[in-house]
């Protein structure tokens, strides 16, 4: 036990639970007379100081097999995890600086840094303890989140399902733990590892499995577990969506791959052939043909842009889960390409969902006509958010599902369930574009609404300067990801 | 016959986490809904006592240590909830959970 060691691995949480207390004392002290918008523009200044310090930190921190006995674990994944989830978490902060409407600035900025702390916590997470602490760090964090907005019911409403849904998914993630740990004696994931490889399986650890599977296929918002993220990307204020749909995916992903290869991964079984032997492989196959077909089905009926985007998220949910099962053979790279790309391009969506609510209602999708008229930028941007959730090819989405399909499909050919469950995600992105496309086509194509387009002027929508910056950062992390892939391939 | 404490821990927490599961999924007061989550949660710290004292243990304090942390964790969550319930309940004016119908599609 080396405590200067631990306390280097964890600069990054410490920089960031500093800031967020720092960012609750200004404001209790210097806060009192000021205006709402200089207060949130302060805690934001605060919170991203924070946030560039962690990134400093998880950068500086460097490669270690085991800090603290075996806690924690600092690996390129890991590392790539904490940048990828603090980018998002700065440009989600500088979203809802310049955009957001809320009572209490400082509270959010605090949660927020308190949330992302969690997020990099679970990227380093080697052991059931600490994983189940930072889970629920980061689960806590995001219901509050979730129901931040006082003023309106639904935020209320939204915060309270995803709480009971979180709930009961932590409840039975614990219960799993509780087993494992009974079963094998430990709960670090290389014992726990070298356990299940030296004893056959049991009716008991199979039941932990599918518990521990449970509880992620509803932190991941994997049909058929799905059932609170519409409601909570539709009711919660937009900058917690945002945050809710992108860093909260990727950081949940890092601790699902990490818990499931190296901790489980005598018990994982083979899914690339027709025959292969049992194990909890086929569950996360179960999973994922069930988030494809219900993701990209029920996203061709909705009205709602953001319930759409939560369908959306949920049919990526099943490509990410082909990228876990692919990630056994082909390393972590595509499964991190994929999620973080995919994180970038729905923190862009919902940003430019959270500018144009500035001057407008946007609900529903006939709320974006008109869009190129009102504002060319926000339209630019969109275009290539929605574009690279389609997969379109000189953009990042397309080739995060390049490599992900790729992956699977070296695992066996078409001989067993991976390589068919490939097949069904490329036919599916057919279908996906199809409702991407009608949202670029109310944005690109139909005229402003009648009682829009007889003024013209007024209803620009003017775009804050550091909203722009950011949303036209992530356009450009996406086309440059797109064309250079191999710069976030190789450090895998 | 000897009756080993081990088994029947298990069963009692096995009992206790279904108790739990049935309520947080049959209940429509969401207090209650609060209650059976938080039984399913208990239910899960038994199961590492259990395992603790009279399982195949290495490490000798893992755990008691684990129980600690998710007692904590448990009872920040009931806070959150509860302070979620309150927020449901100045829109609606009740915590029934059928009339939390707003947001559907």
């Amino acid at each position: 036990m080396n405590y200067t060691e631990l306390l280097r691995a964890m600069v990054p949480e410490a920089a960031l639970v500093i800031g967020a207390l720092f960012v609750l004392t200004l404001d209790l002290a210097f806060g009192r007379r000021r205006t709402l918008e200089s207060r949130l523009y302060i805690a934001v200044i605060t919170g991203t100081v924070a946030v560039v310090a962690a990134m400093y930190g998880a950068f500086s921190s460097g490669l270690a097999d085991s800090v603290f006995g075996g806690a924690l674990i600092l690996d390129e994944l890991t590392m790539a995890t904490r940048l990828g989830v603090l980018v998002l978490a700065w440009i989600t902060l500088t979203l809802a600086g310049s955009t957001a409407r809320l009572r209490h600035p400082a509270e959010f900025v605090a949660i927020v840094l308190f949330a992302t702390a969690g997020f990099t916590l679970m990227a380093a997470a080697q052991q059931l303890l600490v994983a189940f602490v930072a889970l629920e760090l980061a689960s806590l964090s995001l219901y509050i989140l979730a129901g931040f907005d006082k003023s309106k019911p639904e935020s209320a409403e939204a915060a309270l399902k995803y709480f009971l849904f979180g709930g009961m998914s932590a409840a039975f993630l614990l219960f799993g733990f509780s087993l494992i740990y009974g079963l094998t004696g430990s709960i670090e994931l290389h014992e726990i590892s070298a356990h299940l490889a030296g004893h056959p399986p049991t009716p008991l650890l199979s039941v932990a499995l599918v518990m521990v599977l449970v509880a992620f296929g509803f932190k991941a918002a994997a049909a058929p577990f799905h059932l609170w993220a519409p409601d909570v990307y539709e009711g919660a204020p937009v900058s917690s969506s945002a945050l809710i749909a992108s860093a909260s995916k990727l950081a949940g992903l890092t601790l699902f791959v990490r818990l499931l290869w190296p901790g489980f991964g005598p018990g994982a079984g083979n899914v690339s052939t027709a025959a292969g032997a049992p194990g909890w492989l086929a569950i996360v196959a179960c999973l994922s043909a069930a988030s494809l077909l219900l993701g990209n089905f029920a996203a061709l009926a909705q009205s709602n842009l953001r319930r759409l985007l939560a369908y959306s998220a949920i049919a990526h949910a099943g490509v990410m889960l082909l990228g876990v099962i692919a990630a056994g053979d082909a390393g972590n790279g595509p499964l991190f390409y994929y999620v973080f790309t995919y994180g970038i391009a729905t923190v862009g969506a919902f940003g430019v969902i959270a500018v144009i609510e500035r001057t407008s209602p946007c609900q529903r999708i006939t709320d974006l006509a008109g869009l190129y008229r009102r504002s060319p930028l926000l339209t630019g941007c969109l275009a290539i958010y929605i574009l690279s959730l389609a997969g379109i090819p000189p953009l990042a989405g397309f080739f995060g599902k390049f490599t992900v399909f790729a992956a699977a499909l070296n695992l066996g050919g078409l001989a067993g369930p991976a390589g068919w469950l490939a097949i069904l995600a490329i036919f599916l992105s057919a279908v996906a574009l199809y409702y991407y496309l009608v949202i670029l086509k109310q944005a690109l194509v139909v005229a402003p609404a009648a009682a829009t387009s007889s003024d013209p002027v007024t209803n620009r929508i003017t775009v804050p300067a550091d909203a722009a910056i950011v949303l036209v950062f992530a356009a450009l992390v996406l086309v440059l990801l797109g064309l250079f892939p191999s710069v976030v391939l190789r450090i895998f | 016959m000897s009756l080993d404490p081990l088994p029947l821990c298990l069963l009692f927490s096995s009992a206790l986490f279904c108790l739990g599961l049935i309520g947080a999924l049959a209940r429509s007061n969401t207090i209650l809904v609060l209650l059976g989550i938080e039984l399913m949660l208990n239910a899960a710290n038994l199961n590492f006592i259990a395992f603790w004292r009279y399982g195949p243990v290495t490490s000798p304090a893992t755990g008691v240590m684990f129980v600690i942390f998710s007692i904590a964790v448990a009872a920040a969550e009931a806070a959150v909830g509860l302070a979620l319930i309150i927020a449901v309940y100045r829109h609606q004016k009740n915590i029934r959970l059928q009339e939390a119908n707003r947001l559907k599609g």
